[in-house]
């Protein structure tokens, strides 16, 4: 193993096994504690809202209050801080009550009296219209395609909401400052987005606020854009209060009111000649909910992907977000690909079912090579290993073998399947992100003792930022890793390197504090104090990629995975057991072996759950059903057995030590092997198209003739 | 009215509040014990674990009124301990701790695991973690971290 | 204390319930999700006689302030009560949750409470007045609703001591642990000198109240295997028509289709 691979103890780990981390809901003081007052319904115009009086020290906060702009920047600018005067789903926060005793608030709450005029709302994704983005690309000659072809395949596929359910629940909190500048904390992924978020709704300039990442009890995603809206709302009450201000959120309203993975409706239409894939027509939606935060990106690395890891000469993808009277949708590790990976899967599983040969061997035949084309008329510029990798697996669970043993007709209670599902996860933002909007900045600071601090902004958020930054610094520097450190990024202090987002932090940040280590090494004077910047250069390599036309490199480099998942299906009960899940993952080089594991492990089971048991219930006003963690059936331990993770390293030349992007991938291609192996085990003919594929779904799918 | 009188860590305490409190409020907020955590306040993650005479127990599904008398442990009294040491050490050479939010209740978990069965076997691990929530780790790490606690620790439970 | 009582034995807690107007509190699980407001609590946790597993002459008498972790560990209670409640949640809950808790809840999802209808257990209710001794059946009235009056506290569980050897259980959660049951099925089965002299299924988490049908059980009862064999398509489709499933998380349908799986099965056990 290199040595960079090498697992060192992490650097947080201390503090958080001894209980000693100070979360954003730990700091204990003059702190009044903010709740929200939420619609009761998906659609309607509020006409008056009657606050009781007040007892001395609470404070009702709405869009009134708002000193600048009542926008939460994201990608637009439709999301408000506090409701304008028509709510658009259930659960959208009206106002927020502060002061010093929950109890208070709550009664306060209770005692709010909202007058609504109910409007019709919009909650089903097959009758909405209204696209909140609306992207179309493609190459070849379809028509001409489909008209030679031998064969013409057309399904739809559906997938449902997820919740992240980091086990830290959403919580920020405002600090008005003796100078004037407005103090916002945190369990964030993105300072910087809070930053700028607030700065403009409290109309203060960027000099106005700054924002500090407080130890953050899991993200996923989900602690992406989000905190900017609640960043911003507690900056607002504490500015009205002139107090400290901190909400945390229940569990169910976390649950129910903040972003979840945007549920799909995918149709596919695929011409096959010769065993081969002549083209694909794809229409995806997305169900992007009330408001558009970040549906625009997720959409993008969902239909970029919608044509999974195969050659298609032919190709054309269409992709709406639409606007439904439900909570915003937002990102979730896979930002979109989980969605389209799974549905390309299945595809291909009922396709080589119709042709009567063995779905790999399908999969084999189309699978794309270095120096093919990408979806976008971009090329995979490096090694594509999917074929070494599958091997791999084949080794370690005996894939092949049982792939064609399970097909076979079974009878009795209990009966067997196995999956397999390729797919790739295209390495940092999207497109010209990283040139044109992100343009990170990172920085060294050596002090006078010898010691460096990493001036960055990514958050630790477990993936282990706070060990693998300094480790890439201490290694290029040569000195001790105890000599490096990087602690939770303030804005005040540190520059923008960028959000932590898009398995992109180590990849590209890394990167810049590898080239700002040797620069330093450079430089050093011993006793001095020392400051060297690195600016974000796009690779020469990349073939520009044009947004309005989806032309070009979607992503420098590729991470990729095989996944094999092995199931017995209790027919009588539906009951699926995971026999085993095995993953070979190539994120390039691990910059720390058990912390890459860790992501692995982690993702992989995340999508297990995704797949399974994760399905969220709506009724017919569109209020979400299960709301709680009883509910809301999240894996526990005895859900699975252990999780065979395998790494498979290709160096990314441009990547720290060959790293590429890693935390997204194991969570992407989890349902298509899961749902092969279900549908397997269920018995030729029977052709499953949705998920989660829950017991429920089983029996059902049981019942049916086929 | 008495006060409810209870250990705390090995220091005894009285608390003059309701007996309908949640324990696990008032361990956060009137004795600053923040290593218990709340990640759903319906006895669902196991985040707020603590021991309470030595067996594992959610503290967010416990009223005051039901603890006088007992003997309460949280993370800040376990980490002296030798046993929490094995734990701690496991635990870092795997990188078994991501976010941290679930990792004291774990820790306590292991306590109460081991305690009873100080050589378990990875389905009797994977039991004795199953009321609490990870969801950064997919659990690999922490049950192989127990494993290794278990026997590296070997005399300690 | 404020806002409790803690009493110390089960006569000072049974004044405490006669005289005041609290909500009896044994391990908490079920009631502090509740939360519910400006209550008093009875705290019976810590009532010895309210703790004890013994055996007498007809039954096997279960405390209600007994831990389900504590029963597992007693080697009185029978092998299918340590099954169906080794299945309750996670082990801090069953560490803290009690029969009599479970049984106060009302649900038909209680996992104890399943064995207790399929067993005829009764339960022993206790208050300043006396003792009142009722059967499982009719002490669940309905959903949250109980024959518990507001002086009572519930004591003691009577399974029977015997008969509880040959069974079938089944729990279908939405997954392995921390589950609540979406279907639960318990059956006992008993054979002396070749004729079924009891035969007994009841169904959890499918409706209001665990099910249970004596009169569809007698149809088999003095039969031999043979003869109700012939009988299982019968039998089977009597208990479909009876069954009127609820819809819950999961819809009446997948619930009615599992039931009569889980039925077939537990005949097919033994040999029907």
């Amino acid at each position: 193993m290199e040595k960079i691979s090498q697992s060192v103890v992490k650097k947080d780990h201390l503090p958080k096994i001894t209980g000693r981390s100070c979360y954003v809901g730990d700091y204990v003081g003059d702190i009044l504690v903010g709740k929200m007052l939420r619609s009761k319904y998906a659609r309607a115009k509020v006409l008056s809202v009657k606050v009781p009086e007040l007892p001395e020290g609470y404070y009702y906060v709405d869009r009134n209050d708002v000193p600048g702009d009542n926008n939460v920047n994201i990608v637009m600018d439709d999301t408000p801080v506090y409701a304008r005067e028509i709510v658009e789903y259930i659960g959208e926060p009206i106002a927020m009550v502060c002061g010093p005793d929950e109890a208070v608030v709550k009664e306060i709450l209770s005692k709010i009296e909202v007058e609504y005029e109910e409007l019709e709302p919009l909650l089903d994704l097959r009758l909405a219209t209204e696209a909140h983005f609306d992207y179309e690309y493609g190459k070849g000659d379809l028509e001409k395609a489909f008209a030679e072809a031998d064969k013409v395949y057309v399904e739809e596929f559906e997938t449902g909401y997820q919740d992240q359910a980091y086990i830290e629940c959403q919580g920020m909190m405002a600090e008005p400052e003796a100078d004037g500048r407005m103090f916002v904390h945190g369990s964030m992924q993105c300072a910087y987005y809070v930053h700028g978020a607030v700065a403009r709704v409290l109309g203060c300039g960027p000099s106005g606020v700054h924002v500090l990442q407080d130890v953050t009890g899991g993200g996923f995603g989900g602690k992406e854009a989000f905190p900017s809206i609640l960043g911003s709302q507690v900056a607002v009450a504490a500015k009205k209060a002139g107090k400290a201000v901190r909400c945390i959120f229940d569990r169910d309203e976390d649950l129910e009111f903040s972003s979840k993975r945007h549920p799909s409706l995918n149709t596919y239409k695929i011409a096959v000649k010769d065993g081969k894939i002549t083209a694909m027509d794809i229409d995806v939606k997305f169900n992007g909910g009330a408001y558009t935060t970040l549906s625009a990106v997720v959409l993008q690395r969902g239909i970029i992907a919608a044509s999974g890891v195969y050659n298609v000469p032919n190709l054309h993808v269409r992709g709406r977000a639409l606007k439904t009277n439900s909570t915003p949708s937002g990102a979730y590790r896979g930002f979109g690909a989980p969605q389209t990976f799974f549905s390309v899967e299945m595809f291909m599983n009922h396709i080589a079912q119709d042709l009567g040969i063995d779905s790999i061997d399908f999969k084999l035949a189309n699978v794309v090579k270095q120096g093919d084309g990408t979806s976008t008329s971009g090329i995979y510029h490096f090694p594509v290993p999917l074929v070494d990798m599958l091997n791999e697996v084949d080794a370690k669970t005996d894939l092949f073998k049982k792939h064609k043993e399970y097909s076979k007709p079974q009878t009795g209670r209990y009966r067997k399947g196995i999956g397999m599902s390729w797919y790739f996860h295209g390495a940092g933002f999207t497109g010209s992100g990283e040139r044109d909007h992100i343009k990170a900045v990172a920085k060294l600071h050596k002090y006078p003792d010898g010691s460096v601090e990493v001036l960055a902004c990514n958050g630790e958020i477990g993936q282990g930022l706070r060990t693998t930054f300094p480790k890439i610094v201490a290694h290029e520097l040569n000195i001790p890793l105890e000599k490096v450190y990087y602690d939770h990024p303030d804005t005040a202090r540190v520059p923008d390197s960028g959000p932590t987002v898009a398995s992109r932090s180590l990849m590209v940040v890394g990167e810049l504090l590898r080239r700002a280590a040797i620069k330093l090494r450079d430089v050093w004077v011993d006793g001095e104090d020392q400051i060297v910047t690195e600016n974000f250069k796009e690779p020469d390599f990349m073939i520009p990629f044009y947004i309005d036309k989806f032309q070009g490199d979607a992503y420098p480099t590729y991470a990729w995975a095989v996944n094999a998942i092995e199931v017995e299906v209790d027919t009588y009960t539906g009951v699926t057991k995971i026999v085993n899940a095995t993953g070979n993952f190539d994120v390039g080089t691990p910059i720390d072996w058990n912390i890459v594991m860790g992501q692995m492990e982690g993702g992989f089971l995340q999508g297990i759950g995704y797949t399974s048991t994760e399905k969220i219930y709506y009724d017919n006003k569109g209020r979400m059903r299960n709301t709680t963690f009883s509910d809301y059936l999240i894996p526990t331990s005895k859900d699975v057995v252990d999780l065979n993770c395998m790494l498979h390293v290709e160096k990314y030349p441009n990547g720290p030590y060959g790293a590429k992007g890693a935390g997204e991938l194991p969570l992407v291609g989890a349902p298509g092997a899961f749902v092969e192996a279900v549908e397997m085990a269920l018995g030729a003919g029977h052709k499953i198209n949705h998920m989660p594929f829950n017991a429920e779904e089983v029996i059902k799918e049981l019942s049916k003739e086929v | 009215m008495d006060a409810i009188k209870f250990v705390l860590n090995g220091v005894e305490v009285a608390y003059e509040g309701s007996a309908t409190d949640r324990l696990l409020d008032v361990l956060r907020d009137t004795y600053g014990t923040k290593s218990v955590k709340c990640g759903c306040k319906e006895g669902e993650c196991g985040a707020c674990s603590v021991l309470i005479d030595g067996t594992l127990i959610n503290s967010c599904c416990v009223a005051m009124g039901a603890v006088d008398g007992c003997s309460i442990v949280t993370v800040e009294g376990f980490r002296e301990t030798e046993r929490f040491a094995a734990l701690e050490k496991a635990f870092a050479g795997i990188s078994a701790v991501q976010c941290g939010f679930c990792i004291p209740g774990m820790i306590l978990a292991a306590e109460a695991l081991l305690s009873k069965n100080p050589h378990p076997t990875t389905d009797e691990i994977r039991e004795g973690l199953s009321g609490n929530l990870c969801r950064c780790t997919g659990y690999n790490a922490i049950v192989s971290a127990i494993n290794t606690a278990a026997k590296e620790g070997n005399g300690l439970w | 204390m404020v806002n409790g009582y803690a009493p110390k034995c089960l006569q000072e807690a049974l004044e405490i319930r006669a005289a005041h107007d609290v909500v009896p509190y044994a391990g908490g699980t079920d009631l502090m999700v509740e939360n519910r407001p400006n209550v008093t609590y009875l705290f019976l946790n810590k009532i010895p006689e309210l703790k004890q597993v013994v055996v007498d002459d007809n039954y096997i008498r279960i405390g209600s302030g007994v831990t389900f972790t504590e029963a597992i560990a007693n080697e009185n209670v029978p092998q299918l009560m340590k099954e169906a409640i080794s299945r309750i949640a996670a082990c801090a809950i069953r560490n803290a949750g009690t029969f009599g808790g479970n049984l106060g809840n009302g649900s038909a999802k209680a996992d104890s409470v399943l064995i207790e209808f399929v067993s005829g257990a009764k339960l022993r209710l206790l208050s300043v007045k006396g003792e009142r001794i009722v059967d499982v059946e009719k002490f669940y009235l309905g959903r949250k609703k109980l024959d518990l009056g507001s002086d009572e506290i519930i004591a003691e569980v009577l399974l029977p001591k015997t008969g509880l050897e040959n069974y079938y259980y089944e729990k279908v959660g939405g997954r392995n642990a921390l589950a609540i049951s979406r279907v639960s099925f318990a059956g006992v089965f008993e054979e002396k000198d070749g004729k079924i002299v009891n035969i007994a299924a009841a169904f959890g988490a499918v409706a209001d109240t665990v099910l249970r049908y004596r009169d569809i059980e007698a149809m088999l009862i003095g039969k031999t295997i043979e003869e109700a064999k012939a009988m299982k398509a019968e039998y089977i489709q009597a208990y479909s028509d009876r069954m009127v499933l609820t819809r819950g998380r999961v819809s009446a349908e997948y619930r009615k289709t599992v039931c009569m799986n889980l039925l077939g099965e537990f005949l097919s056990k033994f040999g029907i």
